[in-house]
């Protein structure tokens, strides 16, 4: 036997969290009184005992090298007793009850490249997935997508000029690990050609009734082909959603010509004034143009530029285009409105326009 | 009669042996249904379904594998493998 | 001597003021040759605009059948070192945070045994471990299990539950995210690690509706935070907000859906029989107002991403909660055993629990795990009359 399987620990599940809480956290537990937004990316928390707490959030690219996080740690030694934390949204919070380690936390970070901001009316790190950069079923890369739109945005990661905070997320296809369906604005990464049938291996690699039973639309049914057992593809039914090649690996799709993003606007998820929603599809399809995606930061410049100019104070990109309606959104961004848009899926009759409210654009 | 652990664990490992001929593939739910199927519902419960299922890992006999869900298989080399 | 890669793509993405991925890889190809193959792979990818990479459905650590995503490059010649890729999740602390101490020996054994490429922290909330061979897998569980850390879900068990920072550093928590998300992810632990279900399975706890981990679009079951008091409002500091040029009449009260504010230009009134606990006023002045005392959550049910039948949001399961007491956490557990069964009884391969619901129905889904249906799980009452109605089986006995 392995020695590594030698007095093997499991099932013990995460650390407790509460060993790994600073000082001022573990005391003021739970009794938080209010907080402030100093300036972008700094708050202070003020607890009911007048302790406060000075929060330094910076920018993360996500996929971070042990290199960076030892650097990071060496802040939190410095400044913050040997403790720091990560947000839901991947960016890295330094605490600190001296004010004036703020300064020099924001400073250093900035320095090695992990700029501070992302709170209030803003735009904060873009919840992502992998893409080329490790997953199989990728229409688009995640990383250099996700770095060239806060490129591009950066200023409304580092000043607070926008109505209401604006989220955006990308998921590089439709599994959508990272749940992108209720943004802002959601990038997601979108297959256009059919699965291809490896009718060599299919067989040997799947399971045919688990590949007929993947397929949402039915567009797949058993068949033989040169004598072997296999499956056969209805065109016309075949909407890329590629849940056949996450069951089964001989059916890829992925195409260098036919892969692409395309982008959802208006979702939220807070409950704050209106409930929350899904994304809803503002361009279907844009080609792939590595390394800077120029046609993808610039159609999301032009949707953050007519909601900023155009929406009152704290309501989000969604809340806005709901209350101006579509035909406007579509009018001021200059985006091509087509049959695309118009849903034909489950329950697609709940997204016609049905009543005689109407704008004249 | 409730059955043993091993007995169940057994059952399973036959069913597993047998889906993998016509290369089929079995949930571990798929699994404690087949038992209970098989012994009823005074000798299998979900419980020793579940406690079976991880005696057959345990042993090395069966593994974990993931195609778009989770299923139960002997163990082998996969398709997509690099030496 | 590894291979010398020259990235002219991928040197454009380290320009810019946004953190750049690049550079990051590139700090790991310093120490790490997989990292440094990693580099040459995806230079190549935005070349020719396609992903290298094959699913691999068998690795994992011996015993467990999640926490292990199998990668193999489909160039294995050309990129030896990253021949295998395959990742690790690992089951981050409630609310993330770290003592430097923790994350220096997460960083030694990934080093050591891996690409030194993570990402903090994945989709789900783990921290990811980005690349290794099959054969550091048993050695780097090892080396985290004496360090105290265990890994996290993945294929159909219970995924990594994860929650906002809570009571850590927010004053409108509810109810305690932190602890009650690590309470469910060591109750569930078999659970999280051999995967029973038709698919995957996630809870998510915000501690207000604000909802900053997407409970509500993400999770099987999102826990969010509510009160059923009245706000709590500072009078002397609404006013000072007015003062300070918050425009309190056009974006606190008429931004209230419930249209249950009053202002008259100087005290503020709040109608908290009609509030519906959306937070906008409290958002806007966090000194003036705040969440009353009795402070709970809302359970809700059934979000997902549009793989496989279309995307759900989550809906209301039960309106209120007290999540903090032990006695009513244990019953909501019972209640989540209770779904988990009828949910693997009936379920299909790769359907979530909201998909199950939509097919069989939520009356019925209910009346199986044997909740009363209320009016708060609706937004409006059915409008077709197709209604099955069902016979008493009482009376259709004595019909025959
Ligand atoms: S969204 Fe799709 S391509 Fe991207 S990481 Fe998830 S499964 Fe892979
Ligand atoms: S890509 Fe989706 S719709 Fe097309 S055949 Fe595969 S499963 Fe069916
Ligand atoms: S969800 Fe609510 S309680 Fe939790 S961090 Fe966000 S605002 Fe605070
Ligand atoms: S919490 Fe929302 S609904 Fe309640 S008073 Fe404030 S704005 Fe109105």
């Amino acid at each position: 036997m392995l020695d590594v399987m030698k007095d093997r620990i499991t099932d013990i599940g995460p650390p407790d969290f509460k060993e790994y809480l600073p000082p001022a956290v573990k005391k003021n537990y739970g009794q938080w009184k209010y907080h402030e937004i100093l300036e972008a990316g700094v708050l202070v928390h003020v607890a009911e005992s007048g302790d406060k707490l000075y929060t330094v959030r910076c920018g993360s690219p996500r996929l971070v090298s042990t290199t960076s996080i030892l650097f990071y740690t060496e802040i939190a030694d410095k400044y913050c007793d040997g403790f720091l934390r990560f947000t839901s949204r991947h960016n890295v919070e330094f605490l600190t009850t001296e004010f004036d380690n703020v300064a020099k936390i924001k400073a250093e970070m900035t320095e090695y490249g992990n700029p501070v901001g992302g709170t209030g009316p803003s735009i904060t790190s873009i919840v992502h997935t992998q893409g080329w950069v490790h997953c199989h079923s990728a229409a688009t890369d995640a990383s250099g997508v996700v770095k060239a739109v806060m490129d591009d945005l950066f200023e409304y990661f580092n000043e607070m000029k926008l109505p209401a905070k604006c989220r955006i997320a990308l998921a590089c296809c439709l599994n959508m690990c990272g749940a992108v369906h209720c943004s802002d604005i959601a990038i997601l990464g979108i297959h256009t050609a059919y699965p291809r049938i490896d009718h060599e291996n299919l067989n040997k690699l799947c399971e045919i009734p688990n590949i007929s039973a993947s397929c949402p639309t039915a567009a797949i049914r058993p068949a033989t082909v040169d004598g072997k057992p296999s499956v056969e593809l209805i065109e016309e039914q075949c909407m890329y959603c590629a849940n056949c090649f996450t069951v089964c690996p001989a059916m890829p799709l992925a195409d260098p010509v036919a892969d692409g993003i395309s982008l959802w606007v208006g979702g939220k998820v807070s409950n704050a004034r209106s409930e929350p929603k899904f994304s809803k599809l503002a361009v279907p399809f844009i080609p792939n143009n590595p390394p800077r995606w120029p046609e993808v930061t610039s159609a999301i410049r032009k949707m953050v530029e007519v909601w900023a100019e155009n929406a009152r104070p704290y309501e989000r990109m969604g809340e806005w285009i709901d209350r101006v309606g579509w035909p406007r959104f579509f009018k001021l961004t200059g985006f091509e409105f087509s049959k695309m848009h118009i849903d034909d899926f489950k329950y697609a009759g709940l997204s016609f326009k049905r009543s005689a409210q109407i704008t004249h654009e | 009669m409730a059955k043993t652990i091993e007995e169940i664990a057994d059952f399973m490992f036959k069913q597993v042996s047998e889906a993998q001929e016509v290369s089929k593939k079995l949930k571990p739910g798929d699994l404690t249904k087949l038992a209970i199927k098989a012994f009823g519902d005074e000798g299998v419960d979900k419980k020793m379904g579940k406690m079976a299922i991880k005696e057959l890992v345990l042993s090395g006999k069966c593994v974990y594998t993931y195609f778009g869900g989770s299923f139960l298989e002997l163990p082998h080399r996969e398709g997509a493998a690099n030496d | 001597m590894p291979k010398e890669y020259k990235t002219p793509m991928l040197d454009e993405l380290e320009k810019g003021p946004w953190p750049s991925f690049v550079k990051e890889i590139k700090l790991a190809a310093k120490k790490n040759v997989m990292s440094n193959d990693l580099l040459g792979l995806l230079e190549r990818s935005y070349n020719e605009r396609l992903g290298h990479w094959k699913h691999g459905g068998i690795v994992g650590v011996f015993g467990y059948g999640g926490g292990v995503i199998g990668r193999y490059t489909d160039l294995p010649e050309e990129y030896p070192e990253i021949s295998h890729f395959h990742t690790l999740r690992i089951n981050q602390p409630s609310g993330w945070f770290y003592t430097t101490e923790a994350l220096r020996t997460l960083c030694d054994i990934w080093d050591r045994h891996g690409s030194g490429l993570t990402n903090m922290h994945g989709s789900t909330g783990d921290i990811i471990f980005l690349g290794t061979k099959t054969d550091e897998l048993e050695p780097i569980f090892k080396e985290l299990t004496e360090a105290g850390f265990d890994l996290g879900g993945s294929g159909s068990d219970m995924r990594t539950p994860s929650c906002c920072v809570g009571p850590g550093r927010c004053e409108w928590a509810c109810y305690d995210t932190l602890q009650r998300c690590y309470d469910i992810t060591m109750k569930y632990q078999d659970e999280l690690h051999r995967p029973a279900f038709p698919y995957k399975w996630k809870f998510k706890f915000s501690g207000c509706p604000n909802d900053c981990v997407a409970a509500i679009a993400r999770a099987d079951i999102s826990i969010i935070g509510t009160w059923k008091d009245d706000i709590k409002m500072d009078q002397a500091e609404v006013k000072k907000y007015a003062e300070n040029g918050v425009d309190i009449f056009n974006d606190v009260v008429l931004n209230c859906p419930a249209k249950c504010m009053k202002y008259d230009g100087d005290k503020l009134e709040i109608n908290n029989n009609d509030c519906r606990r959306c937070m906008h006023c409290i958002n806007v002045m966090p000194k003036a107002l705040r969440p009353g005392d009795d402070k709970g959550a809302i359970v809700l049910i059934g979000a997902k991403a549009p793989i496989v039948e279309g995307a759900l949001l989550s809906s209301v399961l039960i309106p209120f909660l007290n999540i903090d007491d032990d006695e009513e956490f244990e019953d909501f557990c019972d209640l989540v055993e209770e779904m988990q069964d009828v949910w693997c009884e009936e379920g299909k391969n790769r359907e979530r629990v909201g998909e199950f619901i939509q097919r069989v129905g939520m009356g019925n889904f209910l009346e199986a795990v044997g909740v009363e249906p209320i009016p708060e799980m609706i937004a409006y009452p059915r409008d077709n009359p197709y209604i099955f109605f069902e016979m008493d089986e009482d009376e259709e006995e004595e019909e025959e």
